[in-house]
């Protein structure tokens, strides 16, 4: 029924290779909307991915988690060959994602969210008992409602929530399953400067226990943040390196920054 | 005392307050119980007044809340909507009449065969109809319970048009005791106690982690694979769940008929059902039951005035559909809260 609990421990060391993206391609009725990207997210780090509109960054994470399959290239996850899993299996493997559209269960109170996301770290037949049963499941949930500062919301409606509270509980809900690697789509979209800073120290307390992959619009929190930065535009990856590194990078200049 | 706190915010974000501790049960079973403490005095009216025909008409409706129980599964709980229930709930009354009839006039084994049966069909109408979704998913499950409709209607050794007549009536054993199917009291009650059996499991398994999984894909389907659910599954699970209610409660009929024909299958017994579910209450499972009864018994006594009992049945569908957007149990229920100072719905 479902997948069984996740292994918490990091598999490989910090600095070791957590999520491995080789080749990946995909195209789009002759368009090819990710062309032939690798690079490589090491455990415990934070890499993040940036490029104009229309790189094709929202494709690689969708090919990277699942949710559509490449039509070349590999993933692998500490190694192992992942591609082309179902986002499920993915999640099972230790991989989990967050939206850039918040994609939450709107009607659903936020600590049920948060509760069903954590299922999965269960048994199997926990499916079947009381709720009270999944012991895990509620206190994960509980734990996460607090270091998320929603506490005071958990019975709220998810849909109910403020636009920031939304963003939060979407990180949170990704990491309800104690994934490895996380993938962050545009984590402070539409937030307040305040907030952006706010979110940007969170994901930092994140990386170290796992591996973060994140794509973000804000290039100041970006070079604060990443470890590891891969430069893509037009589907392919112009550039990569440590964010320093990066920014003077002529070829990244003239396609990204130069742009403005 | 942690835990019993995430437990009441999980069941009812509404009411936290330390008051909501003296009432664990939460409203829609203080419902169910007064429903059937109102079953259990029509029953004991008819029974002294000698009425029969009051007690099968009832136990008929019963039979039929079934059927409305398992579109209410897939409906109020999946967010699917199934427009071809009858076919499970046509399927059991015919292995039933067919086990009673033909093999042995056992309860038990009559009920057991449907059950497999329900388990069987709905596997294969279950893996057909999950490979859409939406409007395509209603219209496959209508496609299907034509389908079989037609073929049971033209199959001779089924009696095709006629159906099959003549099923005995049964004496139902519980270990030293035994009731008999002819008597319309002990069948009531034995229908009454299946129907709450039934009740009870299912709203259990929908508040379970199970049926909540189905609550967030109803939400939000697309999000449910990224937490690991494989939401496919989910699906197929409750569609044959579903259809073993339904089985089941098919199965019931030629007890209370002593025949079975091919209307037992037709959309009007489907559509029916998705109506009892609306004009009840959707995502309640004791809408269902309130809605058969009603509709039930608004059939009779306005059949008793003139034959267009449908005309009637359609205007309050309408009705109930455009001013009771959660029908008749979800209306009383948001009336209850409200009087409670709370503003907010329950899950």
């Amino acid at each position: 029924m479902m997948a069984s609990p996740l292994k918490t421990a990091a598999a490989g060391a910090r600095g070791a290779c957590a999520l491995g993206v080789h080749g990946l391609s995909v195209n789009f009725g002759g368009l090819q909307a990710v062309a032939g990207v690798g690079f490589e997210a090491a455990a415990g780090r934070i890499t993040s991915v940036i490029g104009p509109n229309g790189a094709g960054k929202s494709t690689l994470f969708n090919l990277i988690s699942g949710a559509i399959r490449p039509t070349g290239g590999r993933v692998t996850l500490d190694g192992a060959d992942v591609t082309g899993y179902s986002p499920d299996r993915l999640l099972a493997a230790g991989l989990a994602r967050s939206f850039q559209i918040t994609n939450l269960f709107f009607e659903l109170p936020v600590l049920e969210n948060l509760r069903i996301a954590a299922q999965v770290l269960e048994r199997p037949w926990h499916a079947l008992r009381p709720v009270g049963h999944s012991r895990r499941a509620l206190s994960k949930a509980e734990a996460l409602l607090e270091r998320f500062g929603l506490s005071a919301k958990a019975g709220e409606l998810a849909g109910n929530l403020s636009h920031g509270e939304q963003r939060r509980l979407e990180i949170a809900v990704a990491l309800a399953a104690e994934p490895r690697v996380l993938l962050l789509d545009e984590p402070t979209q539409g937030m307040s400067h305040g907030d952006t800073a706010d979110t940007g120290a969170l994901i930092r307390s994140l990386a170290g226990d796992l591996t973060v992959l994140l794509i973000e619009h804000d290039i100041g929190l970006v070079m604060s943040l990443s470890d590891h930065v891969v430069v893509m535009a037009q589907g392919r990856k112009i550039a990569e390196g440590p964010p320093a590194a990066v920014r003077a990078d002529p070829a990244v200049q003239a396609a990204y920054f130069g742009h403005g | 005392m942690h835990e019993a706190t995430t437990l009441r915010t999980l069941s009812d974000p509404g009411r936290a307050g330390p008051a909501s501790r003296l009432s664990r049960l939460a409203p829609v079973h203080w419902l169910a119980l007064a429903f059937l403490a109102v079953a259990l005095g029509f029953a004991a009216v008819a029974w002294a007044t000698g009425n029969g025909f009051y007690l099968r008409l009832a136990t008929e409706a019963l039979i039929f809340a079934g059927l409305a129980m398992s579109v209410d599964l897939l409906l109020g709980y999946t967010g699917l909507l199934s427009l071809g229930q009858a076919l499970y709930f046509g399927l059991g009354a015919y292995v039933s009449a067919l086990v009673l009839r033909d093999v042995s006039p056992s309860f038990w084994l009559a009920m057991g065969a449907a059950l497999l049966s329900g388990v069987l069909a709905g596997l294969i109408g279950g893996v057909i109809a999950n490979r859409v979704k939406g409007v395509y998913f209603a219209l496959i499950t209508f496609g299907l319970a034509q389908v079989a409709a037609k073929s049971v209607y033209n199959t001779h050794a089924l009696g095709a048009s006629d159906g099959l007549i003549g099923i005995p009536q049964i004496q139902v054993g519980f270990g030293p005791f035994s009731l008999d199917t002819a008597d319309p009291l002990s069948f009531f009650l034995l229908v009454l106690a299946l129907t709450v059996a039934a009740y009870a499991g299912l709203a259990y398994l929908m508040d379970a982690p199970f049926g909540r999984t189905l609550a967030a894909i109803r939400a939000n389907e697309r999000r449910v694979p990224f937490l690991g659910f494989n939401a496919w599954r989910y699906k197929l699970a409750v569609y044959v769940l579903a259809a073993c209610v339904a089985a089941l409660a098919g199965a019931l009929y030629p007890m209370l008929r002593g025949f079975v024909s091919p209307e037992l299958m037709f959309f009007e017994t489907s559509g029916n059902a998705v109506i009892t579910v609306i004009v009840g209450g959707v995502g309640t499972l004791v809408g269902p039951v309130v809605g058969s009864l009603l509709l039930t018994a608004l059939r009779s006594v306005v059949g008793s005035w003139t034959e267009h009992h449908l005309i009637v049945v359609g205007v309050i569908f309408m009705l109930s559909v455009i001013f009771l957007r959660k029908g008749l149990v979800g209306a009383l229920l948001a009336r209850l809260s409200r009087r409670n100072g709370q503003g907010r719905s329950t899950p």
